[in-house]
């Protein structure tokens, strides 16, 4: 009897301090992480403010594209027409019960213009290249090649990672038009095979939103993707510590908190282009 | 009984780390960099704890100290990558308009033209990966004084010949393809190509093989006659500091304990010292570690 109550104060003491640590923990990951937030905030403005010396990094820039955006062409395209094909399936089934399978094109059109082709361009950006770049700076943290580039009074935000950010901003445009369009192809492909909609039936009626400015909004938002991704990854590179344990740490929560604030963006995009952008151009 | 003759039972711990106070400089000498009471903390961890060192124009300097005793933390101090919390570091003549450079003081603009006169050889070279070693020996070049192709490619030609390498054949490599002892002189002459006046080296020979060190510490003492620079040099390699230093300081415990020329570090019986020239296990260094 007493031995029981002695043991279960001693698990409630357990639980009340564990309970405390996890509250606190929690706590300083927030603290860290809005820290952090901050210090990414800075180094964007930083590199906005070295927008003026593009000129001088065109080399990097070439191959920094060359890397981001030329390899990412192929990975991203099967994605999207993958993603086209299901959902013109899963989809098709449900309207072809109702005899709306004519929709098709529309109801893909909205999905990929909009969200599909913007949000998996930003997955696979910032699986493929936000990670190698938080890797790679912060290898070359650890080696001591920033501090080279200090000591010899070369601006690592101007030299390594205006570059960087650049090239996304102007490769994951581009690659959201190519996964909007491959996702179309891909649905339209599976809209005939399965469902009797030709691909000229497919286009009449995702027509209306290609011509809208769906296509622009989600052109616009894969252009604050791109920030935002290399951005948080080059912040997290350059601010490795603890040698290769420290890289792989930066990769890991570069792709974490790239994911989160590309979704949270997304949201606020959203909010802000229904509100402010649709009354101006529809 | 002999034990109880080793240094470590006559010396307290409070005389070990005693720091040894910069003497005046010697005749036909003058202080180039000051550091007074120089401290800093990672956190809790308190690291420098009052270093005072005096470098003379055109000696080259060895700091000798055990792995994790701080010397590049001081290093990098003297590369104004961290500035001094608490103490001074002032460099004569590198502050503006010809002046003393205050260290702690100094603006931006300051600290980037006194790092003109900086060359910084990193432990690991750090040397960039995705550039040719003509890029890399000529980064400054290219990218600091926007010297046109040909003439970053003589002078990079020339800083190679320097460090003894041939120019023609590395030049279009990457780093990669090189050897450790390629590597390190590719860093030397990434040092020496803008010609400063300081040369800071972070343990020049560690990880190297004895031909390879025995060659780089030749190429120091070379550099140091042929261009007259003052070189401060950390290492732990105790050989490598007799074989290059006019002088010789010991960091223990945050502080320099020991400075002077090789014969006075030779005579000195600070027992730190002489575990190192001993490479003895027992003594102040190996305190507490298992026999
Ligand atoms: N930026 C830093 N943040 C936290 N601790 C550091 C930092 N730099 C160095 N240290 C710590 O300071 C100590 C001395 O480091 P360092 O100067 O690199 O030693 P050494 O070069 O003599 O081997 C080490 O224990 C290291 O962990
Ligand atoms: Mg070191």
């Amino acid at each position: 009897m007493e031995r029981t109550r002695t043991k279960d104060t001693a698990a409630e003491v357990i639980t009340r301090s564990q309970a405390a640590k996890a509250a606190e923990r929690t706590g300083g990951v927030l603290v860290k992480q809005a820290r952090h937030a901050g210090r990414a905030v800075l180094l964007f403005l930083d590199t906005c403010a070295q927008l003026r010396n593009t000129g001088r990094v065109m080399p990097q820039l070439v191959r920094q594209i060359e890397m981001a955006g030329f390899g990412s062409i192929v990975v991203l395209a099967l994605i999207a027409g993958l993603t086209g094909m299901i959902m013109a399936m899963q989809t098709g089934f449900e309207l072809s019960k109702m005899g709306l399978q004519g929709n098709l094109g529309a109801i893909i059109g909205a999905t990929f213009l909009r969200e599909m082709g913007p949000i998996w361009c930003a997955i696979i950006i910032l699986a493929r290249v936000g990670a190698a770049i938080a890797a790679e700076l912060g290898t070359m943290v650890v080696n001591e090649e920033v501090d080279a580039l200090r000591v010899m009074s070369i601006n690592p935000v101007r030299y390594l990672v205006l570059p960087r950010i650049l090239a996304l901003v102007i490769s994951m445009p581009l690659l959201t038009a190519i996964a909007d369009f491959v996702g179309l192809a891909g649905g339209a492909i599976v809209s005939q095979a399965m469902f009797d909609v030709t691909i000229a039936k497919f286009k009449e009626s995702a027509v209306l939103l290609l011509n809208g400015p769906d296509f622009w909004y989600g052109v616009f938002k894969s252009g604050v993707f791109a920030c935002i991704i290399g951005t948080i990854a080059c912040d997290r590179g350059l601010n490795t510590s603890d040698g290769a344990e420290g890289v792989g740490r930066a990769t890991t929560s570069t792709v974490v908190m790239a994911v989160v604030f590309v979704l949270v963006s997304d949201f606020v995009l959203n909010a802000f282009i229904q509100a402010v952008l649709r009354p101006i151009f529809g | 009984m002999a034990d109880a003759l080793t240094p470590r039972h006559r010396w307290g711990s409070t005389e070990l780390e005693l720091a040894a106070m910069p003497a005046s400089p010697p005749e036909g000498r003058e202080t180039l960099i000051r550091i007074r009471d120089l401290h800093r903390r990672f956190g809790p961890r308190h690291i420098l704890r009052g270093v005072s060192l005096d470098v003379y124009k055109g000696e080259t300097l060895v700091i000798l100290g055990g792995s994790g005793s701080g010397k590049t933390t001081l290093l990098r101090h003297l590369m104004a990558m961290l500035r001094p919390e608490e103490g001074r570091i002032t460099v004569r003549g590198l502050g503006a308009g010809g002046g003393d450079l205050d260290m702690a003081q100094a603006s931006e603009q300051q600290i980037e033209s006194y790092r003109r006169n900086l060359g910084v050889v990193f432990q690991g070279a750090a040397l960039l990966n995705s550039l040719t070693v003509l890029e890399n020996v000529g980064l400054p070049l290219i990218e600091v004084d926007r010297l046109p192709v040909d003439q970053v490619r003589s002078r990079v030609v020339e800083a190679l010949r320097r460090v003894y390498l041939p120019a023609e054949e590395i030049l279009n490599l990457k780093p990669a393809a090189l050897s450790g002892g390629m590597r390190k002189r590719v860093g030397i002459a990434r040092a020496i190509i803008q010609k400063p006046r300081i040369i800071l080296y972070d343990e020049p020979t560690t990880g190297l093989d004895p031909v390879t060190v025995n060659g780089v510490n030749e190429l120091t003492l070379d550099l140091q006659q042929k261009i007259g620079v003052t070189s401060i040099v950390i290492t732990h390699d105790i050989g490598a500091a007799f074989m290059i230093a006019d002088r010789i300081a010991l960091l223990y415990k945050g502080r320099i304990v020991a400075c002077g020329s090789k014969d006075e570090t030779r005579a000195n019986e600070h027992p730190v010292l002489q575990q190192m020239l001993t490479g003895s296990t027992t003594g102040p260094l190996t305190e507490g570690y298992a026999k």
